[in-house]
């Protein structure tokens, strides 16, 4: 009982700062938030009873990786946002479409999930068997998400460069 | 997914790296053009990497050819190699090998650093590729976004035109928001079923009664694969995302990516038995249909007008998954082939044509095309008559087997649907034909040569269109031979 | 041992001509063009007079197959051809007038710029007619059907510097996309329940099949959707609009594509399936009914043309409504007959018009011209013979072959027959008063001032200058010959089938009989026998016995009546009192404007169905969705570079989030959807 009331209230603060994120204007507030959402998931994933998992949220996606997003956030100096129009379409359907959806899978869930409970510990939790599903099972998966990340970083390269001719490149050499 | 751990084999075997061969092959030479790139220099020898690439693609697709002989499965049940992912390897490399040499031209008249664009190609198809074997729907998920990602980059290569960083953007942003509901739609079948390999998904969807839960993961994946193949309603973004993107690009990003996404809807809607397919496709296909054939009416862009036929085109070949299993599979690959080959060809035309800055684009840039290069216009004729489903090009065998298996489903109103519709598309790809060859050209200066590589594009895809238009039986034939293999 | 006649060279030397000219044909000189393209073209002819020639030693149908080509599970359809008496006289017919109208072009287009690309077109359209006369499958038959249609549509807008041949061309091309889609259909159905597509397994499961009785069946269906597709090609009510305005092509092509072959493939193919008709008698009927109107309606809107090739056109549609008639009343061999027939008179009549056009330097209204008889007297006679033939004069082709109709209509319903002679009637009147406006009376025309002429017809410049130096002329030697040899065929092509009440044996009616009858159903038990000859597609001289021959004599008198009635009112409208027709007109103002202006048929479809697709593209997903959201956008962001900051602050305002808004709509709707079928 007490799991499930924490449960509801760390979602609850998952989903409020993940709406702060979309509102604030100013991008450090919405770092800030994201790292509510980061934090309230780790408690989460813990109450559900996989430990490991909840430390590795805590230590990689709110301790270092959202130090580097304020760390970009401060070098870039970016300030406020300018406000742009709303768009008609995504308030007449895009909003009552989302939340529609949202609702519909929510009532799948509670009323024909099909599925049994399964008490916390159940599932795979300790390192030993994250490790096993991940280096064995998930072997391919894993490495393959190498080539992700890699592309990631080359898409992150391609784009921030300024553009650059290779008449400047001849103008340089 | 098994929980219980497999003692039997702690580590993979040999076969197990041969059935990730071509996946291995365009990575490490995906590797090889990142380190070579800063080396080797740019500024004299612009074709180097390029050339690279071009062979790595071959042995990607020498290597799906070994490949083919030793089929089974690999990883621990990850991938798997039949003839169905041979198929789809096979197409995938060499779309990946055509569009290398299409772009050599149109990198050097842009003026783009080449570097990371052909090492992205490469990358991306190692995605693709994954995706036609993948029988495990976190890989397609990685494999998903490792092709999507790239090609989110590589729409937005013209850095100096702020329509490419826009349609890069957008397309990225969008993307990322339909992979979103894949994801989910991965997590609830998951829920609903206990696992994530779709062979056991199948056993137990086939088993027992099917939760409700699975009928809203199939919907869930369907918004983010219908997205990537540009199906209606999540159609909007192509358009916009086409005009932008380097044109040889939107030739990759309308077929490749789309083959894939297409192995893996195969897969999801006839392995796993979708529940509630025939009404979601029924849909999606008459939209799609409707609104690209409608949209392009009025283009006055080419490119655009391209990418309204893309969206028909989609649904064109949704109309194959409402067909029934062992006549849809075969006839929705080979249409992902026919197609292929003309639309890459067509982007090849406009890729060429476009000059630097792709400055022309619109329909009246293409007045007098036929006098002013008979072969081009030739090509760019073939292509757009292989689009309107004319008798021997592939296109009219493609949309032939595609209404036959729909109509052998009984579904008579969604193929009367699609018979209008290729009778109104017929008029936006004529008023292309009318303007190239019946107009007065608006200028008169000498169009640049069609290089050798450009050449042997034009000549590979030209050529496959009228072989599939001709001999489309030996094509056909593995396409049916692989449905079986993925019944099974 | 059926001996091998390599039937599949008789489409593929058209073809190499075809690819020769094509590929070479630029840097050729004009001499060479035409020998290469001639002597393809005469091959072709020649080989098919050697099937003539063997066809008694060859079993019927004979099948020879080239290559195998899509064998996919238990489909299957080859590269294979099939001849029987059906496609023997098509084969005679399109080689042998095709042949002749290659001949004619030499003279017409010798003066034309792209010279070579035109018998390029030519030897094309021949290789695609005459697979499609040859294919022994549908599927086959659907590449040669497809092929026609794009030949066509390149000859028509052939002379592309003209926006109307231009659009004219893709009008063709549309309108008959629409007929094709319907034989597709019908193939589906056909591979859906006989597995096939070859003819002989079709027509075997269909022949097994019983008729079909008022309630639609599957042979019903692919009869009417076969009917679609005849309709498309063949220029029937309600897909008739694109021929008239296919006009704007050289002549030579209006004779030898929009008259003699390609429009009649619609005939051939009801004709093919017979079979599937013949045990559906609601498609049947409604071919009749579709034929009979066509063939009246055509006839009126002819009469008020004053475009000299417009009538033809409109002449051809309504003779094919003739054709289709036939078939409707299950009279295949008159159908096939009167195909024939026509595509030597028509052939010879739009020969003829080119002729006329040629003389008089481009000018095709006939209210310019006038008293040519005097002047292109070889012309005039040659055209004289076709337009007796096709008017039914006795004892020309036209007469034989109208009259045979005529008289089987009357045995299924005295409707068809009242309809037809009432066509006859027009169709003479309108075919005389072609006649006497061009060549009795005066000369009209602008004699000195051969500018305006120019400015109307561009492409047509250079013959009508030449015309400004020689006057009106006669046509050269190589156009006149052709005109000779279809005017000899005119006159005496009738003679093979004449009925057995005029003192004739019917030859063609019984040459063709071993294709229609074999397989027709049995109505009475009685003739159920196999091998016996089952009733509906009786001989002539059967139906004798029946009504006897008297009567026929009589219907046949009444129909030279129509036709010499039709003769007189034109002679004293057009050449006694040419004030006439201007006072009949005035008095009947509307209905002269509605038959002038085509019963405004171009617009009606224009209103219906091409404005509300076109301008609702325009208005909503253009103006709505793309200008609207997207240009709007994109103009404020056009100027220089940018950088990712600055697009993706641009890209924040609006249009993604609608894009966004869209996707994730549709995706309610999806889920909606899903969860309503897995809870139902």
């Amino acid at each position: 009982m007490l799991h499930l009331v924490l449960f509801l209230i760390f979602g609850a603060i998952c989903v409020a700062g993940a709406v702060n994120l979309l509102v604030q204007r100013h991008p450090i507030n919405s770092a800030l938030s994201l790292v509510a959402v980061m934090a309230s998931l780790a408690v989460e994933y813990l109450l559900l009873g996989a430990e490991f998992v909840a430390a590795v949220q805590v230590i990689v996606y709110a301790g270092a990786i959202m130090v580097l997003f304020v760390f970009v956030i401060m070098l870039l100096n970016a300030g406020e946002e300018a406000r742009t129009g709303g768009s008609r379409v995504a308030i007449l359907f895009g909003i009552p479409g989302m939340l529609a959806g949202s609702l519909l899978v929510a009532w799948v869930l509670i009323t024909h999930s099909g599925t049994q409970e399964v008490s916390a510990g159940a599932l795979p939790g300790p390192p030993r068997e994250i490790a096993n599903l991940l280096f064995h099972d998930f072997l391919l998966p894993f490495e393959v998400t190498s080539v992700l990340v890699l592309i990631a970083i080359m898409g992150a390269v391609v784009l921030a460069a300024r553009p650059e001719s290779i008449e400047q490149q001849k103008r340089e050499g | 997914m098994s929980l219980a751990f497999q003692a039997s084999q702690a580590l993979p075997r040999g076969t197990d790296y041969l059935r990730i061969l071509p996946e291995l092959v365009l990575s490490i030479f995906g590797m090889i053009i990142m380190v070579l790139d800063p080396v080797v220099d740019q500024r004299r020898n612009q074709k180097a990497l390029g050339t690279l690439a071009l062979i790595g693609s071959l042995a990607a697709i020498a290597s799906t050819l070994w490949q083919a002989r030793a089929p089974g499965l690999a990883f621990w049940n990850m991938v798997q190699v039949d003839t169905f992912s041979v198929f789809f390897h096979f197409l995938i490399t060499t779309i990946t090998a055509v569009v290398i040499l299409t772009s050599y031209e149109y990198m050097e008249v842009q003026q783009i650093r080449v570097g990371e664009y052909y090492a992205l190609i490469l990358f991306g198809a190692v995605g693709m590729c994954l995706m036609s074997s993948a029988v495990e729907l976190v890989l397609i998920f990685i494999a998903l976004e490792i092709s999507s990602i790239s090609t989110y980059i590589l729409a937005g290569f013209r850095r100096r035109a702020a329509i490419s960083s826009e349609a890069s953007i957008k397309y990225f942003l969008l993307g990322s928001f339909a992979t979103a509901f894949f994801l989910y739609g991965v997590a609830l079948m998951f829920g609903a079923t206990g696992s994530t390999s779709i062979p056991t998904i199948e056993q137990h969807l086939r088993s027992g009664s099917i939760p409700v839960l699975a009928y809203v993961a199939i919907a869930l994946m369907f918004v983010g694969l219908g997205f990537k193949v540009a199906a209606a309603p999540f159609h909007v973004w192509t358009p916009d995302v086409y005009e932008g993107a380097p044109a040889p690009i939107v030739g990759f990003m309308s077929t490749a990516p789309k083959a894939a996404v297409f192995a893996v809807l195969l897969r999801i809607m006839f392995q796993i038995h979708a529940p509630g397919r025939l009404g979601l496709i029924w849909v999606a296909a008459a939209l799609s249909m409707t609104l690209g054939n409608i949209g392009a009416l009025v283009q006055q862009n080419v490119k655009r007008l391209l990418a309204y036929s893309s969206i028909a085109h989609a649904g064109y070949l949704l109309v194959a998954f409402a067909a029934l299993p062992q006549n849809g599979i075969p006839s929705a690959m080979f249409y992902t082939a026919s197609y292929a080959a003309m639309n890459i060809g067509a982007f090849a035309v406009v890729s060429h044509f476009g000059g630097a800055g792709e400055r022309y684009v619109t329909l009246e840039d293409y007045s007098g095309l036929g006098r002013r290069s008979p072969v081009l216009a030739a090509a760019l004729t073939l292509f757009l008559l292989s689009l309107i489903g004319i008798p021997i090009t592939a296109g009219f065998f493609a949309k032939f087997y595609v209404f036959s298996a729909a109509l052998q489903a009984n579904l008579v109103g969604l193929v009367i649907i699609g018979v209008i519709n290729s009778a109104v598309a017929a008029y936006y790809y004529l008023r292309v034909i009318v303007v190239v060859y019946m107009h007065d050209p608006r200028d008169e200066s000498v169009l640049p040569a069609v290089p050798l590589e450009l050449g042997a594009a034009l000549a590979i895809t030209a050529l496959t269109t009228i072989y599939l238009g001709l001999l489309p039986g030996r094509v056909l034939d593995y396409a049916s031979r692989s449905a079986g293999d993925l019944l099974h | 041992m059926t001996p091998d006649l390599h039937l599949w060279l008789i489409p593929v030397l058209p073809l190499i001509g075809a690819a020769i000219n094509g590929f070479v044909g630029r840097r050729l000189t004009r001499q060479a063009i035409v020998t290469v393209a001639i002597a393809f073209c005469g091959a072709s002819f020649a080989m098919a007079l050697y099937v003539a020639l063997r066809f008694s030693g060859l079993a019927i149908p004979h099948l020879e197959t080239l290559a195998p080509w899509i064998r996919a599970g238990s489909f299957q359809a080859d590269f294979a051809f099939y001849v029987d008496q059906l496609s023997l006289v098509m084969l005679l017919v399109v080689t042998g007038v095709g042949l002749l109208i290659h001949i004619y072009s030499i003279g017409y287009m010798w003066e034309e710029g792209g010279f070579y690309r035109f018998f390029c077109y030519l030897n094309l359209f021949m290789f695609f007619m005459l697979t499609l006369v040859l294919a022994s499958n549908y599927l086959l038959m659907f590449i040669g059907w497809e092929g026609v249609g794009l030949a066509s549509y390149l000859l028509i807008g052939f002379w592309f510097t003209k926006d109307s041949a231009a659009s004219a061309g893709k009008k063709a091309f549309i309108v008959n996309r629409i007929g094709d889609f319907g034989f597709l259909i019908a193939l589906f159905l056909m591979i859906k329940h006989f597995g096939t597509l070859n003819f002989d397994r079709v027509f075997q499961f269909a022949a097994s099949m019983s008729v079909e009785n008022a309630t639609a069946g599957l042979l019903t269906a692919i009869g009417l959707l076969l009917m679609v597709g005849a309709a498309g090609k063949s220029a029937q009510i309600p897909l008739y609009v694109w021929l008239p305005d296919a006009m704007e092509g050289p002549t030579p092509v209006s004779a030898l594509i929009h008259a003699a072959t390609m429009v009649t493939a619609g005939v051939y193919m009801i004709a093919r399936s017979h079979v599937i008709f013949e045990r559906a008698p609601t498609a049947l009927m409604v071919v009749a009914i579709i034929g009979t109107l066509t063939a009246l309606f055509a006839a009126t809107i002819g009469i008020a043309q004053t475009d000299i090739k417009k009538v033809l056109a409109y002449s051809t549609i309504s003779q094919l409504g003739y054709m289709f008639l036939a078939c409707g009343v299950a009279a295949f061999s008159a159908g096939i007959f009167h195909l024939m027939t026509h595509a030597f008179f028509k052939g010879l009549l739009f020969l003829a018009a080119g002729s006329v056009i040629h003389a008089v330097g481009g000018e095709q209204d006939m209210r310019k011209m006038g008293g040519l008889w005097r002047k292109i007297p070889w012309t005039w006679a040659t055209m004289l013979i076709a337009t007796c033939a096709i008017a039914g004069i006795p004892g020309l082709s036209g007469f034989f072959s109208k009259d045979e109709i005529l008289w089987r209509a009357y045995q299924a319903s005295w409707a068809y027959w009242l309809v037809g002679v009432v066509t006859a009637f027009l169709t003479s009147f309108y075919m005389f008063r072609l006649m006497y406006m061009t060549f009795a009376g005066e000369y009209r025309g602008v004699t000195s001032d051969h500018s305006i002429v120019q400015e109307q017809a561009p492409a047509r410049s250079r013959p009508s200058a030449a015309q400004a130096h020689h006057g009106i002329h006669e046509s050269p030697r190589v156009m006149l010959i052709p005109l000779a040899i279809l005017a000899f065929l005119s006159i005496v092509g009738g003679w093979i089938g004449v009925p057995g009440s005029l003192g004739g044996s019917n030859r063609f009616d019984r040459f063709l009989g071993p294709v229609f009858r074999a397989t027709a159903p049995a109505v009475k038990p009685q003739h159920a026998a196999p091998g016996e000859t089952a009733p509906p597609e009786q001989t002539t001289e059967g139906l004798e016995s029946h009504t006897g021959r008297g009567t026929e004599l009589a219907f046949t008198g009444i129909s030279v009546f129509a036709a010499l009635l039709g003769l007189y009112l034109a002679r004293l409208l057009y050449l006694r009192r040419p004030a006439l027709p201007e006072r009949i007109a005035a008095a009947l103002n509307g209905l002269y404007a509605a038959v002038a202006n085509k019963y405004y048929v171009d617009e009606l479809y224009a209103t219906l169905f091409v404005h509300p697709v076109v301008e609702g593209s325009k208005h909503i997903l253009w103006h709505g969705m793309d200008q609207g959201v997207i240009d709007a956008t994109l103009d404020n962001s056009a100027d220089a570079t940018r950088h990712v900051s600055d697009s993706l602050r641009h890209m924040q305002s609006g249009n993604l989030r609608s894009y966004a808004g869209w996707v994730a709509a549709g995706a309610a709707v999806v889920i909606a959807y899903m969860v309503w079928t897995g809870t139902r």
